[in-house]
């Protein structure tokens, strides 16, 4: 089985459903000749024309309008954005024109908005946000975040056959840094299903993203102290895998929710609150939370280390959580 | 003479000549001083400008212009013919009187909400859309309910979207003329917020295209609505892409309470057309061949593959933004001035002088509506409201509820044999 890098895994996964389906295409800014600017459509163009892979003006709001228009006609766009914190621009388009045209007037919008977001590459506070808590705060989209190669290719294949609109965030930090068995073949990964990334018994790591892999550093380092811990890789924020969290709850008692994003209004919030509704009786100790610090994400490298969630706060957690 | 226009093909010269557009008229490509023409199709080119000035204690606006000026005839279509023109003027008065019975409903506590009025408007709502043909596509602003009735939506529809029933098009979730139909109609719902629906048209032109026809696709947007960035991006996006989209600018003086003059600077918003290298159109608002004709050339552009038109079109809003707004800050002598130029009476008043109808024949056209109109009102009245439990579902678009297959035709591909990702070089990897 071939080895293939984050990137090239969401590359493989964009290209081959191109292959397959003429009616997906590709739009966004220098994603033709010049590939991307993380060159995730290399070669694109030359392969399927610059029909299909569009090259925009610097217009983040007409790059969604027209992928949802194009979506009205049957196509299923690809939009690429440069970077996810550029997605503020497109806000209006994406959460009142698009993520509600199902429920108000029955049209599907089987578009993908994907590209590079998140933390750990030094890119200051607009080149590293996590901004996914904003859609999955608005009804009708679906949000997606892989953490692994193998996932992040089927994913894409699943978030671009998908008959509604689904925001991909790709993990900057993983796209040369992570390097796996992908098959060459078709195959997907469904949204809105977790998988379990480490079985464990003792506590339960609820986590997504780059913090999978900050997850599985720190279990290695727990279980030299005897503690197994269980990681469970989202791979979907919206909708949740509600069944996967009750599940590992009811396994271990003792959860550890960690993400990248920001502390107030993250996604720990939500799920600690669906673990108190629905399981409150199978814990054994406090829901704890591992994230971002409440702040814009710093540029310098001591201050973003400091900013983002480290492998020796995950031990330190889970030793306390351990405790009770 | 800009390298953009350089680059084009002469037969977009061609096909436009009737047409206006935003290319010099100076022959001396390398003359220091270059001016640009727009088309403007009307007979008269009112110049009216409103003030904020202290009159006492108050700020108000006051009009200065010639406001007394006769009213001149419409202008004869170059394309429409009897028939057409009377199609139009029932929309008109459909537009109208539909406005009117949904007045009255707002009056009886009937309406959820608001009600929005196109009064004044009907003209440049209904003639535009009767350009389009029916697998192209529109998108609709509030005040285009007449466009919504063109495309065929009935009255019925409306007024159950504006009571909130069961019935509505969209089943009671949302109100007014936010509503569509992606399989038979072709018009995309409004969202509240203005300038939005301009790159979602475009992007259905591209769909289209993509699928290998080069269609019309129709939008509004109003002086007010123009001032956002939404509605640069997408006329930009259609102007570089070349998308058939024409936009009607309803120049209606006031968005909200806010006067055209403290919106834009330029004379014309038609002059915006030569920024965005496209061809910009002005009409007469309220002269329905005017608008016919300028939005007929602009979709047969667009058929033709040469991209997107710019059409203002000049009228006032002859109500409040809403039926709350009693609209007191509109100085009253412009009122009277545009009421002379109703839409509807210079329609019928041109119907009657070329006889294309009889008095007989118009007022039977009038009962006809009216008797439409009042089943519809009958109906829409006594069907149920939802279910409070039908506020849930439909977030979501499940794989049975809708089969995605495209519209125009399979899309064309011009794939090459090469199955090699040719790997470019690269200085340094972007944010490693």
């Amino acid at each position: 089985m071939p080895q293939l890098t984050y990137l090239e895994a969401i590359r493989q996964g964009i290209w081959e459903e191109m292959e397959r389906d003429p009616s997906v295409f590709c739009l966004g800014e220098d994603i033709g000749i010049y590939g991307g600017a993380f060159k995730v459509t290399d070669g694109f163009i030359d392969r399927f024309g610059p029909e299909r892979v569009i090259d925009t003006p610097i217009a983040e709001s007409a790059i969604v309008g027209a992928a949802f228009g194009a979506s009205l006609t049957g196509m299923r766009p690809v939009a690429e954005f440069q970077f996810m914190d550029f997605i503020g621009c497109a806000f209006n388009q994406i959460v009142n024109m698009v993520a509600k045209a199902h429920y108000r007037w029955g049209a599907p919008a089987p578009l993908v908005i994907r590209g590079p977001s998140g933390g750990n590459v030094h890119g200051g506070p607009f080149h590293s946000q996590n901004p996914e808590m904003w859609f999955v705060h608005a009804p009708g989209l679906k949000v997606v975040c892989p953490a692994s190669a193998y996932d992040a290719k089927g994913l894409i294949k699943s978030a671009i056959r998908d008959n509604n609109p689904v925001i991909f965030f790709e993990h900057k930090y993983l796209y040369r840094r992570i390097k796996e068995d992908v098959p060459a073949d078709d195959y997907i990964v469904p949204l809105g299903k977790a998988r379990t990334a480490r079985h464990g018994r003792d506590l339960s790591i609820i986590t997504y993203a780059a913090m999978v892999h900050t997850a599985l550093e720190a279990a290695e380092i727990l279980a030299r102290d005897g503690i197994d811990a269980e990681i469970i890789d989202l791979r979907t924020v919206s909708p949740l895998d509600r069944a996967a969290i009750m599940e590992t709850v009811k396994k271990t008692n003792k959860v550890i929710i960690l993400h990248e994003h920001a502390r107030t209004g993250g996604l720990a919030g939500e799920i600690a609150a669906i673990i108190n509704e629905e399981a409150f009786d199978d814990l054994d100790g406090p829901i704890v939370r591992i994230t971002s610090l409440d702040s814009p994400v710093p540029f310098s490298p001591p201050q973003e280390e400091y900013f983002l969630p480290k492998v020796s706060d995950v031990v330190r957690e889970a030793r306390r959580l351990q405790a009770y | 003479m800009s390298k953009n226009h350089k680059g084009k093909k002469s037969s977009v010269h061609k096909a436009t000549a009737s047409n206006g557009r935003g290319t010099p008229t100076s022959p001396e490509a390398d003359s220091s001083l270059r001016t640009y023409a727009i088309a403007d199709y009307r007979l008269e080119k009112p110049v009216f400008r409103l003030q904020q000035v202290h009159v006492g204690n108050e700020v108000k606006y006051t009009v200065t212009g010639d406001l007394t000026a006769p009213v001149p005839p419409l202008r004869d279509s170059k394309y429409l013919d009897k028939k057409q023109l009377i199609e139009i003027y029932r929309w008109m008065l459909l537009n109208r009187r539909m406005e009117a019975a949904l007045e009255n409903l707002y009056k009886q506590g009937k309406v959820v909400g608001g009600v929005y009025f196109g009064l004044g408007q009907e003209a440049c709502s209904c003639a535009s859309a009767y350009a389009l043909r029916p697998d192209e596509w529109l998108g609709p602003m509030i005040r285009n309910q007449g466009s919504l009735l063109v495309r065929g939506f009935s009255a019925r529809d409306i007024m159950m979207q504006y009571m909130a029933k069961a019935g509505s098009p969209t089943k009671g979730r949302d109100a007014s003329s936010h509503f569509g139909d992606i399989e038979n109609r072709n018009v995309v719902a409004p969202i509240s917020t203005l300038g939005d629906l301009i790159p979602v048209l475009a992007g259905v032109a591209l769909g289209a295209r993509l699928q290998g026809k080069n269609i019309a696709v129709m939008t509004y947007i109003g002086d007010g609505g123009q001032s956002t960035g939404v509605t640069y991006e997408g006329l930009n996006f259609a102007a570089v892409q070349k998308l058939g989209l024409v936009l009607f600018v309803e120049n209606n003086l006031w968005g909200y309470s806010t006067p055209a003059d403290m919106q834009f600077c330029v004379k014309d918003l038609a002059e915006r057309a030569i920024a965005y290298g496209m061809p910009g159109v002005i009409v007469d608002g309220t002269d329905a061949c005017q608008v016919y004709d300028a939005a007929h050339e602009a979709c047969e552009r667009a058929r033709h593959g040469e991209g997107p038109t710019l059409i203002e079109a000049k009228m006032m809003r002859m109500k409040g933004h809403a039926i709350h707004d009693a609209a007191e800050y509109v100085p009253k002598s412009l009122f009277e001035y545009w009421r002379k130029r109703d839409p509807i009476l210079r329609l019928e008043k041109h119907l009657l002088d070329k006889q294309y109808l009889t008095p007989q024949q118009n007022q039977e056209l009038i009962a006809g509506v009216e008797k439409q109109l009042e089943e519809d009102r009958d109906f829409a009245v006594a069907s149920p409201m939802p279910q409070p439990e039908s506020a849930v579902g439909g977030v979501y678009c499940d794989v049975a509820c809708h089969e995605i297959k495209p519209k125009y035709g399979t899309p064309k591909s011009s794939v090459t044999k090469s199955g090699v990702v040719t790997q470019r070089k690269e200085a340094a990897v972007h944010l490693k």
